[in-house]
């Protein structure tokens, strides 16, 4: 009997853990219990005893446990066990949800980590925040961030809202060391008191003495920890060792810390070894950084500056009217482009994991009520409103922990992949990595996820279970689950619209910068960076240099393949210098008062090879030395704007520039019977097709292109037209080897490298909102789907009804779409409205474009809207087949 | 011969019955402990069958209405016998059920009055 009695106990008990149900021992015994009286009574009736054990038992088989589950124990752990089982029943369906939670939280780190990297992360500098940049701004010519005269920048130095100021130029070096490749390094020559300004000291060395002299004639310089590393093995004994820069002998004080890059990816820091008062106040040149004083706002430090301004101008007017310092915070002037970019793609990505958050919401939403029935019985055993939510809070808990663990997953292996092919250089995006920080956003996002998940879906259907219980349920289609409904498809049709519309805005930026004319065709010019021969401030010095970047340029022109050659000190989107430019029959007038061009030296054959347009008269040819008459050649803007209405060839020019720099150097000032010198005047040979020499977007500056070997300049970017890029560049090498050995060749590659790298911003963002938009706009006619099928499941009763009572069923297919188009219109105009509101963001990263641009809104909300109407038709095609019987039957 | 209704095509009955489960277990218990499988059989014997009880239903409407406190169970074991659980009405389920009566007793008036339903 005992025997028996432990055998129905343990099958009970068995059947239950079959059937996934906890019991308790006494539920297992009470039910044994009954089991055996069943046994028994069935014995009673002359069952033999396999029958009545089947009788018995089919009582239970067929009584389904579920329902029976014991309240009383009820736990977290338990409702997590729960929840576990569930998704082993279901796995497709954890499967997505978890899929869908990983990707987004996943994208949302990726991002936040380089956010917060680049941004977020303080600079490496002392007190970074106080740190300011300066630059010469001048509103009139529409100069923001124009380098400084090193006489203005004493006076701003001397302001007392500034703690200390420093201030570098970057001349061109060739480093020389016995027994080593020549290398170009990347150099600025700085005031002394740099890294004091910074709060930086070297990791090796003394650096530049404290409280030093700003300039010296006691050449030192301190270099870079990789510099250190590549070219001299880490050896400690460099300290004290002399380095060879452009022919001149440089001590070596310090090794800076690894890491430490300003202004930007610099290799050698040399102190100035000449005077900042002893130059020109109209020399914009240099570059500086200022800590303010303590105590000192920025607004105060701004309004300081400007009121000196103002000064500088009334006292020289020649050199300082009009321009004015601009005082920056360093991180702002650091990131440029980068901080709207980031804030742009941290909004996308933040939409996107929103669209994910919406469409699991709906989801679990979507099969809470498909569970209804289920949570029906459990609350009709007894199981308060409270056990319900933490059971499906439980459901949501365990998603969104696998999700996050997904897309921590996801940011683990995809932030170094993202780090290494990004094909611009993000400043400090190397420095990327997942920190506590990232961690604990991630975590916070988990719980953002499941309070959404859980508890909406939780609540609304213990709403509706206490309604139905009062029996004043409009079951399944009560107004607020509708109400619900439709403001999760509003939602997602309008967080999905504004990623798109962003995203075409970013295809149509690309766009426009690509089809900006450049002035040149040239796509596949090869081009080379190199710094001639060591330079000193002789004449004769610059004669060397002409004859050697002659004998290169001639040298080039010879190697098979090549077809033409020619070198520029400035390539096309920069600027050349700026000066005074002035017909030559107008009468003579103060340089301020002159009008400003761009001045540029170009040899014979660099308009040519380039695919500049020839407008009027010659190209430069190897007859315009120094033997022969001053030539230049005007670009369109500065001809229409000397010679408006008339031709420009033939006539003269006259500049200040020969004063400056090694421009002019060559030229015999023409010396007048009164024995005055005067200005050379240069006559206009030819007249060229704008070439873009100023940033995209804004229009030529007037320009005046004079010949190489009048005017020669020791660095230079050599173009070569060549058979193929591999050609183009052995001879190049070939030729310089060959005619100049000691001179090392920067970088080389093709002018469309080069104008792709200048927007490669843009363009990797564009990449980047494109696949959000496109994962987004998935995502959302999923969800649209997903909501529309309920909708239609929900209204299954309602449908079946009118279908009963004649309707058509293609008129109620027609309604339901009628209703989807509703819905996807108004989540458009959401949609519109949100990125207006970001307009002032989208703003700071298009280019050509504006923010409203109606070609981009229009394509952004009809593939949306094509792709939400298409998502409704299974949903309506179902509503057509609704059983009428099956439909009354529902209730 | 009409095959036998299902009970879904009899709605009725079936809600009439799922609102009258506690009212039959009150009744049972009202007088005597009784045990699960005595509270089924007392309610199949007394319907003659026509109401029935699954496993599940019963025990889990008899846990319902225990912590409801209408009824309380305790264990009683005998020597050589499996222990049982018996339910015995507390004073709460007394009320409801006299509730429960008054409210059924009108219920089926009216019902006699309206559609013409009268005592067997």
């Amino acid at each position: 009997m005992s025997a028996n009695r432990t055998a129905w106990a343990t099958d009970v008990a068995r059947f239950a853990r079959r059937s996934r149900v906890d019991l308790s021992t006494e539920t297992i015994d009470e039910l044994a219990g009954h089991l055996e009286d069943l046994y028994l009574a069935g014995r009673s009736r002359g069952l033999d005893a396999q029958a009545a054990r089947r009788e018995a038992w089919q009582a239970l088989e067929t009584s389904g446990l579920l329902p029976l589950k014991q309240s009383r124990s009820f736990s977290m752990v338990y409702a997590l066990r729960m929840a576990l089982r569930q998704f082993r029943l279901h796995p497709a369906f954890a499967v997505v949800t978890i899929l869908v939670l990983g990707l987004g939280t996943g994208a949302a780190t990726v991002v936040y980590t380089i956010v917060d990297a680049v941004v977020l992360q303080p600079l490496p500098y002392s007190a970074p925040d106080r740190l300011v940049k300066f630059w010469d701004t001048n509103v009139e010519k529409g100069l923001q961030r124009d380098p400084f005269s090193p006489v203005t920048f004493l006076d701003y130095r001397l302001l007392p809202v500034f703690s200390g100021a420093a201030a570098w130029w970057r001349p061109d070096v060739n480093l020389v060391d016995p027994g080593l490749d020549p290398a170009r390094v990347r150099t600025i020559e700085t005031s002394g008191n740099l890294f004091a300004v910074l709060g930086v000291s070297p990791q090796l060395g003394p650096g530049f003495p404290a409280d030093g002299p700003l300039f010296s004639t006691d050449l030192v310089v301190v270099i870079s920890d990789r510099l250190w590393r590549t070219r001299y093995a880490g050896d400690t004994s460099i300290i004290g060792r002399l380095l060879s820069l452009n022919g001149v002998s440089y001590r070596v004080l310090g090794v800076m810390p690894p890491g430490f890059r300003f202004p930007d990816e610099i290799d050698v820091w040399q102190r100035l070894n000449w005077n900042l008062a002893q130059h020109d106040r109209q020399a914009h040149f240099m570059e500086g950084v200022a800590r303010m004083a303590d105590g000192i706002s920025l607004d105060q430090a701004r309004a300081a500056a400007d009121t000196l301004a103002t000064q500088l101008g009334d006292r020289f007017a020649v050199s300082n009217k009009g321009w004015a310092f601009a005082v920056v915070p360093l991180l702002e002037d650091e990131l440029g482009y980068y901080r709207p970019a980031l804030y742009v793609l941290f909004g996308s990505v933040g939409i996107l994991f929103l669209i994910g958050c919406l469409n699991v919401a709906s989801l679990l939403l979507t099969r809470a009520l498909s569970r209804e029935r289920e949570i029906a019985v459990r609350t009709a055993l007894g199981a308060t409103p409270r056990q319900i939510v933490s059971q499906l809070f439980a459901e949501s808990l365990t998603l969104s922990t696998f999700g996050a663990a997904a897309g921590l997953a996801i940011a683990l292996v995809m932030l170094p992949i993202i780090v290494k092919v990004t094909p611009v250089e993000v400043p400090r995006l190397a420095e990327a990595a997942i920190s506590g920080r990232v961690l604990s956003l991630a975590f916070g996002l988990m719980i953002a996820m499941t309070t959404i998940f859980g508890l909406v879906p939780a609540l609304l259907l213990v709403r509706k279970q206490v309604a139905s219980d009062l029996r004043s349920g409009e079951r399944g289609s009560s107004r607020s689950v509708r109400r619900i409904y439709q403001g999760l498809v509003i939602a997602e049709v309008a967080l999905a619209c504004g990623l798109l519309v962003s995203s075409a805005l970013l295809v149509r930026t690309v766009g426009q910068m690509t089809r900006v004319p450049l002035g040149v065709s040239s796509d596949d010019v090869t081009l080379a960076n190199v710094q001639l021969a060591a330079v000193s401030s002789s004449e004769e010095s610059w004669r060397t240099v002409g004859a050697h970047h002659t004998a290169i340029l001639e040298h080039l022109r010879e190697q098979p393949g090549v077809f033409s050659a020619g070198s520029a000190n400035f390539m096309p989107m920069e600027h050349g210098w700026r000066g005074a430019l002035l017909r030559g029959d107008q009468p003579t007038v103060r340089q301020q008062d002159a009008p400003q061009a761009q001045h540029h030296s170009v040899s014979e054959g660099y308009l040519e090879t380039m695919g500049a347009t020839l407008l009027e008269g010659r190209f430069f040819t190897s007859h315009d030395t120094t033997d022969g008459e001053s030539v230049l050649i005007l670009n369109k803007t500065a001809a229409d704007r000397y010679y408006p209405g008339e031709s420009a060839v033939g006539k003269e020019m006259r500049s200040w520039m020969f004063q400056v720099g090694p421009l002019g150097r060559n030229l015999t000032w023409r010396v007048l019977p009164d024995r005055r010198a005067v200005q050379p005047r240069t006559r206009v040979v030819g007249v060229i097709g704008d070439v873009q020499n100023v940033a995209l977007g804004l229009p030529a500056e007037p320009a005046a292109y004079y010949p190489m070997r009048q005017f020669p300049f020791s660095a230079v970017t050599i173009a070569i037209a060549a058979r193929d890029s591999a050609t183009a560049i052995h001879a190049v090498r070939e030729a310089v080897r060959s005619e100049s050995p000691n001179t090392p060749i920067g970088a080389v590659n093709t002018w469309r490298d080069r104008f792709n790298a200048r927007t490669a911003e843009p363009r990797l963002l564009m990449t980047m909102l494109t696949v959000f938009g496109a994962v987004a706009a998935f995502l959302a006619v999923v969800g649209v789907y997903g909501l529309f099928s309920w909708s239609v499941a929900l209204r299954k009763r309602e449908l079946a009804i009118r279908l009963t009572l004649g309707a058509k069923p293609l008129g109620v297919a027609a309604q339901i779409v009628r209703h989807s188009v509703v819905l996807v219109a108004v989540g458009l105009a959401a949609g519109w409205a949100l990125v207006r509101a970001a307009d002032t963001a989208l703003a700071t990263v298009l280019f050509g474009v504006s923010p409203d641009d109606a070609i981009s809104m229009i394509v952004g909300a009809a593939l949306l809207f094509v792709a939400a109407l298409v998502a409704s038709l299974p949903p309506a095609l179902r509503a057509m087949r609704v059983d009428p019987v099956e439909g009354l039957r529902a209730e | 011969m009409t095959r036998p209704l299902r009970p879904d095509e009899r709605p009725a009955f079936e809600e009439a019955k799922r609102g009258s489960a506690e009212l039959f277990i009150l009744a049972l218990v009202e007088d005597t402990d009784l045990h699960g499988y005595e509270i089924a059989r007392q309610i199949e014997l007394r319907s003659e069958g026509a109401l029935t009880f699954t496993l599940a239903a019963l025990y889990a409407t008899l846990y319902r209405m225990e912590a409801r406190r209408w009824i309380s169970g305790r264990w009683v074991e005998k020597a050589g016998q499996r222990r049982r659980r018996h339910y015995r009405i507390t004073d709460a389920g007394r009320k409801v059920l006299a509730t429960q009566r008054e409210d059924w007793a009108r219920f089926v008036t009216a019902l006699g009055r309206v559609a013409g339903i009268r005592y067997a």
